[in-house]
């Protein structure tokens, strides 16, 4: 009964938890503003003055934008380390970081400034990995031996492409891919944001309708199939998933580092590894995370940011080692 | 059942099987036995359907195996495997649970009544019920076996692979899981096809075993009487056993023959004359010390004779219950006549085995060395004349030792006998 108690609290704190740090997150900035301010602008809804302006229009887009990359990308971690059988696995492990940098830069070097190219570039340079990957491993029945290694391989090359191109490359365009590769949620569009939410929830919903394949698919193909799941199919549904989840976040923001690894891992410490839970928990506390930790990117050096990917990391090794050493490394 | 015709199958760098044909019966306990890679997991799995053979068949009832969905192949056949990754930590009934999988209702398996009532089952069956809120991370490895086999009860198929599933279980739960089976396949009518490297206990449980060569070839499929015989055995596993037949089931039981022996006697010739188990020990110490055995006169049904059979060591045989008669002393004397050493290891003197002493007076006259085992005058039946005799041979020459172990030292130390 304790126990349950705990576990309910812990329920609601989840749920509860994207709205407060939305809340926390339209609060801080350079423009200092009290709760009391927030609420009355929040209740007045959108209009002309300058606060308005800024909450409505630009911290709140910002504050979903964080929520909508911080979900895809737990979400991926959730799938990838489920399909590879490795916790250590993150999105960003099967050369998707490397193809979606390759395409952002090629298109930023060959001049293309519009917010639409870049993250379009972005899109297509990730699947084209993942899809080379995949084709790759699955000359050799696809375990996930050959997929991390034949993704480790494909992002290196991606890499020594991206080096050979930032040489090349004036010193503006350099810099402008720095600060993209280390992730940031200023540049995306904000036309794109119900866009985002709308492939995000689609693809958090088809993720979960496969929740129990992915707790099958842990114990390893052979008893995944001993137990009736037809691996081959399963494996290339969620890998097309999880690779489009993460496309389209870092086609929107860059490569944001750590989200996709630590926050599955907490929620599976929290929980337990069941899918048909860890997978709306993660989505949920991945994007509370996210926000939060952009708020705090936002106003450490305010009016300066310093990217996002920094302070994800910043807060989520400390916690996560936390956690190692309470739990005993039960990963 | 499951009919296999002409199967064969390798891999990049080898070939397992060629042309193999034999067929699992609805109902029956079927143990496939066989040295250490010569394919046996191999073999389930083309069973099972997920390895695919280059040619031949696997039917079940008839249809290739190939052809059945796999969520009808999963409510089929469940598998206990050996062992099992497990890099997440799945609550023990989590695990059990995904036994459910293949009879799923709804998209994210949520479970209903009947699964509940078939995962509770399967935790008590295999008795992990008090473990159902531990992490699979936290089990020892006999524990672990039992849940993927709790985890295969749930899955309800009315067949059962197990592959090497009682390797690391205590023998209190090997005792369990095998009662369990037995009663699956009794109540359920479940068909069991297991590997196993637990002989005797393959023995005692299976209809028939299938007995593999190293070369992935049946040496032979049958019941256990016929297929584990101590000629099949020493050739398939290059070992040195004996079959002989558990003294409570009566099936056939494995008797390892390691050479713990000290002594090394090279083909000396002992002829025993025993009888009433007083020769058991010796029996089985001289043919490990490598001396060439004869023994008799004994009756059939002796323990001795019983012993000397096993050893496959030859016996001047008398039948069941009678005084020995004159061919059969004449067999001894035959027997005697060619051996280098004798040795009395009876006890009990009665009339019907009283002449046997005599044979021993012979044996000192035709310069044969006798030794005789410590004796005792109460257990003379014969109001004693076999104690008399007994005195007489000790004047005559014969060595008295105190024991097997005191022969032994006395035979090991012996300088080599030149045949004449």
């Amino acid at each position: 009964m304790n126990k349950f108690a705990t576990k309910s609290w812990v329920w609601l704190l989840f749920l509860l938890s994207p709205p407060a740090a939305i809340l926390i997150s339209l609060s801080t900035g350079s423009l200092d503003l009290s709760w009391n301010q927030l609420f009355t602008i929040l209740l007045q809804g959108s209009g002309p003055d300058i606060e308005q302006v800024i909450i409505w229009q630009i911290r709140l887009p910002r504050a979903l934008l964080a929520g909508l990359v911080g979900a895809a990308l737990s979400l991926s971690g959730v799938t990838f380390q489920a399909v590879l059988r490795n916790p250590l696995a993150d999105p960003y492990l099967l050369g998707i970081s490397g193809g979606a940098a390759l395409g952002a830069v090629i298109a930023l070097t060959c001049g293309f400034q519009s917010p639409m190219i870049i993250p379009l570039a972005a899109f297509i340079g990730a699947l084209t990995a993942l899809l080379l990957v995949y084709l790759v491993a699955q000359a050799h029945t696809c375990s996930s031996h050959t997929l991390i290694l034949s993704g480790v391989m494909v992002g290196s090359l991606a890499a020594a492409l991206l080096l050979f191109l930032l040489w090349r490359a004036p010193a503006d365009a350099t810099r402008q891919a720095i600060f993209w590769l280390a992730g940031n949620l200023s540049l995306a569009n904000p036309d794109w944001l119900s866009w985002g939410w709308i492939w995000v929830l689609i693809g958090f919903l088809l993720l979960w309708s496969q929740s129990p394949n992915l707790d099958l698919l842990t114990q390893g193909e052979e008893t995944a199939a001993d137990l009736g799941l037809d691996v081959g199919r399963s494996r290339l549904i969620l890998f097309a998933l999880a690779g489009a989840l993460t496309a389209c976040a870092v086609s929107l923001a860059g490569l944001v580092g750590f989200v996709g690894l630590v926050i599955p891992h907490i929620c599976r410490m929290l929980w337990g590894p069941g899918h048909r839970l860890l997978l709306p928990f993660s989505a949920l506390l991945g994007s509370s995370f996210l926000i939060i930790a952009d708020a705090i990117a936002r106003s450490l050096y305010a009016p300066a940011e310093i990217p996002v990917g920094v302070v994800t990391a910043v807060l989520g090794a400390p916690f996560f080692l936390y956690l190692l050493r309470r739990k005993g490394g039960g990963l | 059942m499951i009919q296999i015709n002409n199967l064969s199958f390798s891999f990049a760098s080898a070939e397992i099987f060629n042309r193999l044909n034999f067929t699992v019966n609805r109902g029956e306990i079927l143990s496939i036995i066989g040295p250490n890679g010569c394919g046996k997991s191999t073999l389930l799995r083309l069973l099972r359907g997920s390895l695919k053979a280059q040619s031949g068949d696997v039917l079940w009832d008839k249809t290739p195996v190939g052809k059945i969905p796999a969520g009808e192949m999963a409510r089929k056949v469940a598998v206990v495997p050996q062992s099992s990754t497990i890099s997440f930590p799945y609550k023990v009934r989590e695990l059990v649970a995904m036994g459910r999988y293949p009879h799923r209702k709804n998209l994210l398996s949520f479970q209903d009544k009947t699964d509940l009532q078939a995962i509770e089952q399967a935790l008590v069956m295999t008795d992990i019920l008090p473990l159902v809120e531990r992490p699979i991370t936290q089990l020892s490895g006999g524990e672990l076996q039992r849940v993927l086999l709790a985890r295969a009860l749930a899955q309800n198929g009315s067949v059962l692979f197990l592959d090497e599933a009682t390797n690391h279980l205590d023998i209190d739960h090997r005792f369990e899981l095998t009662e369990l089976l037995l009663q699956l396949n009794r109540e359920q009518q479940t068909t069991i096809v297991q590997i196993s490297h637990d002989l005797d206990l393959a023995a005692a449980i299976s209809q028939r075993i299938l007995l593999l060569t190293e070369h992935g070839k049946i040496a032979e499929i049958g019941s256990p009487e016929k297929v584990m015989t101590a000629a099949n055995l020493q050739q398939i596993f290059r070992v040195d056993v004996k079959v002989d037949s558990n003294p409570f089931t009566g099936t056939p039981q494995i008797v390892p023959l390691i050479n713990k022996s000290n002594h090394q006697l090279n083909n000396l010739k002992v002829h025993l004359i025993c009888g009433g188990g007083s020769g058991n020990t010796l029996l089985r110490r001289l043919h490990l010390a490598k001396a060439k055995v004869t023994a008799g006169p004994l009756n059939q049904g002796d323990s001795d004779e019983m012993t000397a059979n096993v050893l496959n060591i030859p016996v001047a045989q008398e039948i069941p219950f009678s005084p020995f008669s004159e061919q059969t002393l004449a067999t001894t004397q035959n027997f005697i006549e060619t051996t280098e050493i004798l040795v009395i290891t009876t006890q009990w003197w009665g009339v019907g085995n009283l002449p046997c002493l005599d044979l021993a007076e012979t044996a000192i006259h035709q310069g044969i060395a006798v030794y005789l085992l410590a004796q005792q005058q109460e257990q003379d039946y014969t109001g004693g004349k076999a104690w008399e005799k007994i005195q007489q041979l000790k004047n005559q020459g014969v060595r008295a030792v105190r024991n097997e172990e005191h022969l032994l030292d006395e035979l090991d130390s012996l300088p080599p006998i030149s045949i004449i």
